[in-house]
């Protein structure tokens, strides 16, 4: 457990260094970058003050992490807002988008899995195997604009994008939680018939249990354990998917921030966007790490 | 469902290849036919600049194969090479190897790709930099945990006591063996990259106007969905298309070297 905090710890300084070091990979001048060719020397020396881009390079990183720890992360350089306010404002967003796509990929992916690895083998395993297996390879921004096309164009069931109405979170919920949904039914498929060929399943059927009192309590309750690991994992690819499908619904989350501050060369806001989403990754793996632990008593013995 | 992927790659290669031979010109504007529907000049229609969907849906699909071919031969070189010390060495070299690739995988997806194509500015060689600068960790951890293995084979070991140098051992005893499980996961990186490009072009970072790329032209259709719907739907089912073509030859490859995988 210490080493893996230690770990941890290491890898959240490397985002962290990594983060600080974006603005220094902008090829030339930062400053003319962001401010544009036309700007005043005046604008720009001030700029060049408040990034504290004149200073060592070892001393700028101090700064930023001094910055950083008092939730600090300077301002927008367009429009001067403190960018924890913005981050404040797009973040809820974001974790709502990503809950429910979560949620939409395990009431979808659990049973489906759960329904092939009973139908093992006949063609209706086959058919669901094939879809998650090509699902899960389709991208946010052409499952996105495929549903948009069919259920907010064609058949005008919700809007198009925007976040006016309620119904506006439904299509970029989808279209995140369709791949997630693609790759847990994979997972509960192969995991479920794994445990089902364990031995004490076999004793389970031998003392004569329904089957379906085989499945639910015995078999599952073992086979879903490794289904918190997908999940955690799979938050990451839903965090960055979140910056595409976002992008796509015109959903005002931190996804659609990074984008808007990439047009706009606003790069403070940019490091800010790609460190929050990194950390919130790096915290929710700890978290499944963690979750996993406790869930399943045999990790312990085994580290 | 090899044979499926074969035609679907055979397919874009011979319409590439006739699109070359009429010389259809992906940026020729034609004001008429400003999002027209499939006709006889324009076969899938034209855009919003009225330039042909057709031929620039076959000139974006040369630039989505050079650009995944480019960067899945660059990062898979990469990705070995660190791989390959981190797994012979082991030890101290093998933790700080492994130690920042635990830094590049904090950053979830292409969100890596993004920040560093953002800050590098727009344009054809700056995205491909960007996918490089990121793509290299997944091979460098294939082939360390395979070099890891390999290393204590009975063949590897005699022919060290033998006095072989550590390059002989890598290149000669150790590369090879990890010849078929790269192959097939450059074959699966091949979609993942073309994926890559067309979210980066999808977003504007990648290949800029006027040159045609599928990400752009999704985003392009995406906007015009509401009067042009059909533009939106040729480029992604093209894109799928393909995409699925590759990861079913992935697949195949997969089988056929006996290559076992995650995926």
């Amino acid at each position: 457990m210490i080493r893996r905090f230690t770990g941890f710890c290491i890898v959240i300084f490397g985002v962290l260094l990594l983060t600080f070091l974006l603005i220094h990979l902008v090829p030339g001048d930062p400053v003319e970058v962001m401010l544009g060719e036309s700007a005043s020397l005046a604008d720009r020396a001030v700029l060049r003050d408040d990034l504290g881009l004149n200073q060592p390079i070892i001393y700028q990183f101090g700064h930023y992490l001094n910055k950083l720890a008092h939730a600090d992360f300077g301002q927008s350089i367009h429009t001067k807002t403190p960018i924890i306010e913005l981050i404040k404002t797009r973040y809820p967003a974001t974790l709502k988008l990503a809950f429910l796509s979560l949620l939409i990929g395990l009431s979808i992916g659990i049973p489906m899995g759960i329904y092939a690895a009973l139908k093992a083998g006949k063609w209706q395993d086959l058919i669901v195997t094939l879809v998650s297996v090509r699902l899960s390879a389709m991208p946010a921004f052409w499952l996105g604009p495929m549903l948009m096309l069919i259920f907010a164009v064609w058949l005008g069931w919700v809007p198009v994008s925007g976040m006016e109405s309620n119904a506006s979170i439904i299509l970029p919920a989808l279209t995140l939680g369709f791949g997630l949904s693609a790759i847990l039914t994979r997972m509960t498929r192969t995991s479920l018939l794994e445990v089902l060929s364990d031995d004490y399943i076999r004793t389970a059927r031998a003392k004569g249990l329904t089957e379906s009192n085989v499945i639910v309590r015995h078999a599952l309750r073992a086979a879903l354990l490794p289904i918190i690991t997908i999940v955690g994992l799979q938050m990451g690819s839903l965090l960055a998917g979140t910056v595409i499908t976002e992008t796509i619904f015109s959903w005002d989350g931190i996804g659609r921030l990074l984008v808007e501050s990439i047009e706009k060369r606003d790069y403070p806001v940019t490091q800010a966007c790609v460190l929050v989403v990194a950390l919130s990754y790096v915290l929710v793996n700890l978290l499944t790490d963690m979750l996993y632990r406790l869930a399943d008593p045999r990790v312990k013995f085994a580290h | 469902m090899k044979k499926l992927s074969f035609m679907i790659l055979v397919f874009w290669l011979i319409a590439v290849l006739v699109g070359r031979f009429f010389q259809l010109n992906p940026n020729q504007i034609d004001l008429n036919a400003i999002l027209s529907l499939p006709n006889s000049i324009h076969l899938l229609g034209a855009d919003d600049l009225g330039r042909s969907i057709l031929a620039r849906l076959l000139r974006g699909v040369e630039v989505s194969f050079l650009v995944a071919t480019v960067v899945t031969i660059i990062t898979m070189a990469m990705g070995v090479f660190i791989g390959l010390i981190a797994g012979f060495y082991g030890g101290k070299v093998d933790q700080i190897l492994m130690q920042v690739t635990d830094i590049f995988l904090a950053f979830p997806g292409i969100l890596l790709a993004i920040a560093f194509a953002a800050v590098l500015g727009p344009g054809l060689t700056n995205l491909m930099i960007a996918l490089c600068i990121t793509g290299w960790v997944s091979y460098a951890r294939l082939t360390r945990g395979q070099a890891l293995s390999l290393r204590n084979r009975q063949h590897v070991q005699a022919a060290e006591s033998l006095g072989a140098s550590v390059p002989r051992l890598i290149v000669k005893h150790i590369l090879p063996l990890l010849g078929s499980i790269l192959v097939v996961e450059a074959t699966y990186s091949l979609a993942s990259v073309m994926i890559a490009e067309a979210s980066l072009s999808f977003l504007g970072l990648g290949i800029q106007a006027p040159n045609a790329s599928w990400g752009a032209m999704l985003r392009d259709g995406v906007r015009y969905m509401l009067v042009a719907p059909h533009y939106v739907l040729v480029v992604g089912l093209s894109l799928m298309s393909l995409i699925l073509a590759i990861n079913l030859g992935g697949d195949y490859l997969r089988d056929q070297l006996d290559v076992r995988t995650e995926k």
